[in-house]
Parts: structure tokens; sequence; C-alpha cells
């Protein structure tokens, strides 16, 4: 089931990425920092007010998400690439090390 | 993994024995949360969860089944059951090995840190964290008070004053008016009377055509005005009217004995009564001593009390600057109350806080809106960094999307604060 979610989650996460590839802008050096999961189980209690960590029910559940995806999904919502202003609202303050720090804990998560 | 520490849901006679000193865990820090809410039941889980068995956690919550006030207007539309809207405390008891206390809170001794409890007996210790929700302010509507509250239900607490409005909303004769009586600010769920008035007219076009909707409002203006108004005018169009400052709505008084509502002389016959009085902090933090005013003062960065550094207060009851009082924002400073308090207690790692909200509300039938900011901790205040809102004129689909969002979103924050 885990992985139904995962796919889930990472189909709604990439749907429109391949039309706005091309305005991304990935900052250098972003997917190989090395991002606290301390810091990101944290930060990741912002983002459980709404997703659910295991189940889909309208909303993408994040445990498990693979990391790269994870940082370029918030960048688009970061540069306002993505149209949900409540996802571009949350990723508008993080830094690169606090969306590493959410990957590699959603990453870990189980 | 921390089952068996007292994992009951403590009752009677279990509840008198824990709250005698000599049971308490060995040398452990304890503490105590009143209220299991959206603040309350949050806090309670991610201290349990985070301090892996180090913290001994008690929450005290006299329902058994909590039924929560967000999404009950979507009960009164007909969108959501009333059963979709209760919540056990079995997991926390269960999975996380909380101390499940089903009493009242009675008070709060700030000098022995202990809590005393309608049951009989108290409870001590080393934190408390108060998250009562609202009271109402009394003689705020001249005519009305507790006493009324089955004539004219106030059904601004989840449960059965949420099944009471629903039952005389069904009961109403054909044609006939309901009337709210709107609260002054600052009150629990800003956008909530309004939303309210959206899902009462859905259920009466759809089953009392003729009938009117009266809003007697002592504010200016409102949250999501401009959405609210678009979506009346397009849906309800005739069917709702809003009498504010500018009509003598600040002079309301309402008679129950022959459900009559008078607006500043205009004495208005109604079938239903919806009174949303004047709001402040739940009683417990009055008699502890902890209010300015209605609300209870915190310390942005970790919710503590201004006047006692061992009690945190969450939520609706908090003065804390410019956080809505919402189940959301509750949630949202449970999660840095609880990390401060592990950090106290545990010297486990403290991180700057941030805060966030966002409200749904459904205006139709698949018509969603939301509105949300994000917020930081000043010495001063909790403030506002920026926000969004939904624009009037969205597409069909936009708004079924969001409205597909805030199922979602009510699914993981009852996650979040029930496990």
């Amino acid at each position: 089931m885990r992985t139904d979610f995962a796919t889930l989650a990472l189909a709604a996460t990439l749907a429109p990425l391949a039309a706005l590839a091309e305005e991304l802008v990935v900052p250098d050096g972003i997917m190989d920092l090395d991002g606290d999961p301390a810091y990101g189980a944290y930060l990741g209690g912002e983002c459980a007010g709404c997703h659910q960590l295991d189940a889909y029910d309208g909303i993408p559940p994040l445990h498990g998400l693979d990391r790269e995806h994870f940082i370029l999904a918030m960048l688009e919502y970061r540069q306002k690439l993505r149209a949900n202003p409540a996802m571009q609202q949350v990723a508008g303050r993080l830094s690169d090390e606090e969306i590493a720090a959410l990957a590699a804990y959603f990453n870990e998560s189980e | 993994m921390l089952l068996n520490r007292r994992g009951f849901l403590g009752t009677g006679a279990a509840a008198l024995s824990l709250a005698a000193p000599m049971v308490r865990a060995q040398g452990k820090p304890r503490v105590v949360v009143v209220g299991g809410g959206a603040g309350g039941a949050t806090a309670a889980r991610y201290i349990a969860k985070d301090s892996e068995g180090a913290i001994d956690v008690t929450l005290i919550e006299p329902s058994r089944s909590y039924y929560t006030c967000f999404f009950s207007n979507l009960y009164l539309g007909g969108f959501r059951t009333l059963e979709s809207l209760a919540h056990s405390y079995g997991t926390l008891a269960s999975e996380y090995g909380i101390n499940v206390v089903h009493d009242w809170a009675t008070g709060v001794d700030r000098d022995a840190k202990t809590v005393a409890l309608a049951g009989g007996g108290s409870v001590p210790y080393d934190r408390l964290i108060l998250s009562p929700g609202i009271d109402f302010v009394e003689g705020s509507v001249e005519g009305w008070s507790l006493a009324a509250q089955n004539a004219m239900p106030h059904a601004y607490k989840g449960g059965s004053q949420t099944e009471l409005l629903k039952a005389q909303l069904e009961d109403m004769d054909e044609g006939g008016t309901f009337v709210m009586v709107a609260p002054p600010n600052p009150f629990r769920c800003p956008p909530g009377p309004y939303e309210r008035v959206s899902m009462v007219a859905s259920y009466l076009k759809a089953n009392n055509p003729t009938a009117k909707i009266i809003i007697s409002d002592p504010k200016e203006s409102f949250s999501k005005q401009a959405l609210f108004e678009e979506g009346w005018n397009q849906h309800y169009s005739g069917m709702i009217t809003r009498i504010g400052p500018d009509f003598g709505a600040e002079n309301t008084s309402v008679n129950p004995a022959d459900m009559t509502v008078d607006i500043d002389g205009e004495v208005v016959n109604a079938a239903v009564v919806n009174v949303i009085p004047a709001q402040k902090a739940g009683l417990i933090c009055e008699s502890a001593g902890l209010t300015e005013g209605n609300w209870a003062p915190v310390v942005p960065e970790t919710m503590q009390s201004r006047m006692d550094e061992n009690i945190h207060i969450l939520g609706d009851a908090a003065a804390q600057g410019d956080m809505p009082k919402s189940g959301f924002s509750a949630n949202s400073q449970a999660k840095v109350c609880a990390m401060a308090v592990r950090g106290a207690l545990t010297d486990s790692q403290v991180f700057p806080a941030r805060f966030s909200n966002t409200c749904w509300s459904l205006i139709s039938e698949n018509n969603g809106v939301k509105v949300g900011a994000s917020y930081e901790a000043t010495e001063e205040k909790i403030a506002s960094t920026g926000g969004f809102i939904s624009d009037t004129g969205e597409d069909a689909a936009l708004r079924e999307a969001t409205y597909e969002e805030s199922i979602g979103w009510y699914a993981g924050i009852t996650s979040d604060m029930f496990g």
C-alpha cells in the first residue's frame, strides 16, 4: 500500500513539471546539501497539519517521498511556477537548507 | 512503542488514583494538557511521540467523543454526517501512552503546580498546557444566556449544539426566518458565521426555498467578505440580508420565550435564532489568573503564559497577535509549544518557532475558497509574514479543487491531532 501512496503522491507532485521545467531555476548545490533530518522532522510538523503521512484523501501523503523530486516540487512552489497559493506560501519561506532538511526527513521516514 | 505506561482511558477511580502523587512515574518530568481539541490533543501527541517515553503526558478532556467545530457547518448544509466529525482518544492512549483522563479540570494551583479535577483529586505538573477553547461573555447579547441555549443555540462548540441547530433548521416552517446574531471581534473561526450562513442557505434553497436569512452583525466587515457576498448573490439571491452596525446591529436583543429578535427597534419573528455571543478564553484561564481582558497573553516563541513560565496557552484562548482563532492555528501553535516544552524538560533540540494558518470555507456545493498566512514569533507578538486569499470570479474547477483540498486537510489535521 505504501508504494501505491508514494506513487500517487509522486504523480501529483510531478504532473506539471514537464511543461514548466525550462523556467525552473535550481540553485547551485541544492541537490548536494546534506539536510538535517531532525530539523526536517520539526519543519514537517507544518506539513502534517494538512498532509496525512501515509494516506491519500485529496492531499498527497509525504512519507517515503523521493528526495530529488521533493526538492524540485518545493522549488517550483517557491518560484510560483505551480498554482496552489497555500503551497506557495509554505515553500516561499523555506531556505535551500530547509528544503534539503525536509527532503531528508520525508525520504527517511516510514 | 510507548505502550503500557498507564495507557488507560482514565475514568472514575482510575482518574483518582492517577491524581495521587505517589503513583507518578519515577522521576520523569510531567506534562499536563487541559483540553483535547486542535491545540491540546496535538501538543499531547507530539510531546509523547517525540520524547519517546521520557516525558509523562496526561490529557484532561471531559468528552469521550470529540466533535470538531471545524466542518460542523458542512453538517448543517448536509455535506457531512455528524459521525464523520467525531473522534476518540483511544489511539492517543494506546499507541502514544498518554494518560487520557475524562474529567473537567476545574482550577490550577500555580504555587503547588497541580490541576484540580471535578471528579476529585488533583494532577501534578512540571509544565501545564491549557488549550480550553472559548467561553462566552455573559450579557453580550441582551436577553440571551446559557440557560437559553436550547431555544437559541450558539452551535459554536462542536457536538450537541450543532446537532440541535441542524434539527431546528430542518423543522423550520415553510417561508420561515433564520436569524443569526453574529459576534464582535475577536472570535473563534472568523469565516465561521458566514460559512454557516452559506450552508444554511444551501439547505434552505433545496428544502425551504421561500425561507429567509437575516444576519445581525456588529462588525463593519468580515473575513472573506467579497467571496461570500459574491457567492450569496450567485447562489442564494434574495434569501440573505445582513444588517451591519450602520443599521443598528449593535443594538440587538433577543427574547427566547417568544422567539423574537429586536434589531434597533425592528422586531423579527424568527423560526430559528442562532446567537453567537462575544467570546473569551476558556474559564480555566481566567480562574488561574492568566488573562488580561478576555484573553490569555503568551510569549510567541514558546506559547508560554506571560503570567507564569510553567504554563503554556494554545489556540483560541491565547492572545498571541496576528493569527486568527482557528483549529489550524491551534494545531500549528501546539507543535511549537511541544518543541519548547521538550526542550525545557529534556534538553532536546529547539528550533525557531514558525506558524501557519489556512482556513477553507464552503460557499455552495463544491464551491470552496480559502485564506491563509505564515507567521513568525517576534518579541511583541506572533506576526504575519504574508498571506493569500482566493479570488472572486474563480472558475468552478478551481473552486471544486479547493473544496477537495479542504477534505484532505480535515483528514490530515484530525490524524495529526488524534493519531
